[in-house]
């Protein structure tokens, strides 16, 4: 009876340790995080004594991670999913300027809402952009809108800080290996998380186009951390 | 006994007037709603307080008495106690029922709202009118994955990523989604209506006092479905109002919206792999 019980009781744990080891590697495994460098050049013109610091993130938005232009992931599991790359965790300073420049190397998926075509929440409320046009020719200027919702390869979108970008899909005729450079600043506060995610919906083969990476964080969804 | 639980029930409902009752009264419709929870606590605190007390009696005067068990006395049914309890809580749950089917056909329908909905959206596709037709403001409420936008339809169909609304104003919402199922939820307004696709679900609002409200998404939709919610919608002044929207009207004036619908099936509806 005591052995039965011994018996019981080891296999109890030993089974109770696996599925918290289990359990632990799956929560534990997240996307790694980046944090914003101090701008060498800002773009936004603050009063000097403002205390607002200015930094900027480097990122990239690409249909297949495995093969991205900037920042590959080849050893990604799954290499063909859209992503932010290089990661979807940013870490920004508290009361500062964020500037993001995101390398665009997506070919169009268009909009669902064609309202997201116009960006908002942005510092002047205009976004730099240096793309190819249909010719291949590559062209510069700023703007508050794309033109046609049908172009949006992908969008910057951090609801709750009223930030919302259309960055507009890499032309056809543009050279190999280039990319769309999109170039935008916003202003964040006090200390939170933040989610953000992207309105295009490009999840290939789920209903609707919002399955799969659009779903996942470390692909199309991810956390802006100010502290 | 009587006399300690009259006393003790007058006492629990002059506490349960004194509870602000959600949603509050910032609309006509939500005051209501506050005045049938506030009614429904009024009525059930001398009968919450009457089983309470009627327990705690029996477990004193009914303990089981030291020494061998004896038989009770024995049971014996009241035909007039039973005929009064049923006919007391019938009538009871009848009023309940009554009141509050009144007043939902009030707070939803023609009393508030001069003329039917549908009169004034015109065929779908077709731009809407410029002024509200009759005392009515039209606003459709779009749910997306992961976030609810709002389209003026009295006002060229402009849209907004926060609900704003004029104070003294009959309001009809026009519920849909443009992708999975959602629910519109704006907790102080006292709506809830399900944003389904293909479906133009109606719900109406009168507001009354200028504030703040949150609007959040009742219906599980995704992996940011918690954080698809807005603390930024307002109820202010007319003026302020038609500031607002014109405001909104100029910026948007070099962004192309598709015309106004009931609903929308845009692309893509089903993405192959």
């Amino acid at each position: 009876m005591a052995r039965r019980l011994v018996v019981t009781v080891v296999g109890v744990a030993i089974l109770c340790a696996l599925v918290t080891v289990f359990i632990v590697g799956f929560v534990a495994k997240a996307p790694g995080s980046i944090a914003s460098e101090t701008a060498s050049q800002p773009r936004v013109a603050v009063g000097a004594d403002s205390g607002q610091t200015e930094t900027v993130i480097h990122l990239e938005t690409t249909g297949a991670v495995g093969t991205a232009v900037v920042y590959p992931r080849p050893d990604d599991p799954n290499p063909n999913w859209v992503g932010y790359l290089p990661t979807t965790t940013w870490k920004v300073p508290a009361n500062s300027i964020v500037t993001i420049v995101i390398a665009q190397d997506d070919t169009p998926s268009g909009l669902r809402n064609p309202f997201w075509a116009k960006a908002q929440g942005i510092v002047g409320g205009t976004f730099h952009m240096k793309y190819y046009d249909d010719q291949g020719n590559p062209q510069e200027g700023d703007f508050s809108h794309i033109d046609d919702a049908a172009n949006a390869a992908h969008t910057f979108a951090i609801p709750e800080l009223g930030v919302f970008v259309p960055l507009e899909g890499l032309s056809a005729n543009a050279p190999a290996n280039s990319y769309n450079e999109i170039t935008f600043s916003f202003r964040v506060g006090k200390a939170g998380v933040f989610h953000w995610q992207c309105f295009v919906p490009c999840g290939s083969g789920t209903i609707y186009g919002n399955g799969g990476p659009m779903q996942t964080v470390g692909y199309m969804g991810g956390f802006l951390v100010v502290q | 006994m009587l006399v300690i639980w009259a006393v003790l029930s007058v006492i629990g409902i002059v506490i349960a007037m004194q509870i602000h009752m959600p949603p509050g009264d910032q609309t006509l419709q939500g005051g209501e709603e506050s005045s049938i929870i506030q009614l429904m606590l009024i009525l059930a605190t001398p009968v919450f307080i009457g089983v309470v007390m009627f327990v705690l009696y029996s477990a004193f005067i009914f303990k089981r008495p030291a020494g061998p068990l004896e038989d009770g006395p024995a049971m014996r049914g009241d035909l007039r106690l039973q005929v009064a309890w049923v006919a007391l809580t019938a009538v009871v749950v009848f009023i309940l029922a009554g009141f509050g089917i009144v007043e939902l056909a009030a707070s939803s329908n023609a009393t508030n709202f001069a003329t039917p909905a549908y009169e004034s959206l015109g065929e779908p596709g077709v731009q809407p009118v410029g002024e509200s037709a009759g005392h009515q403001m039209q606003v459709q409420v779009i749910g997306q994955q992961w976030y609810f936008t709002y389209r003026y339809i009295d006002y060229g169909g402009v849209e907004s990523t926060h609900l704003i609304l004029p104070v003294d104003a009959n309001v009809v919402f026009h519920v849909t989604s443009t992708d999975a199922l959602h629910s519109f939820w704006a907790y102080e307004l006292g709506v809830k209506a399900d944003a389904n696709p293909g479906v133009d679900n109606i719900a109406y609002a009168t507001t009354m006092h200028t504030g703040n409200f949150t609007v959040r998404c009742a219906e599980l939709c995704g992996l940011w479905h918690g954080n698809m919610f807005d603390t930024e919608g307002k109820v202010v002044s007319q003026g302020d109002f038609a500031t607002w929207i014109k405001g909104l009207q100029a910026s948007e004036a070099d962004v192309k919206l598709p015309p106004y619908a009931p609903y929308y099936f845009p692309s893509p509806r089903v993405k192959g792999s």
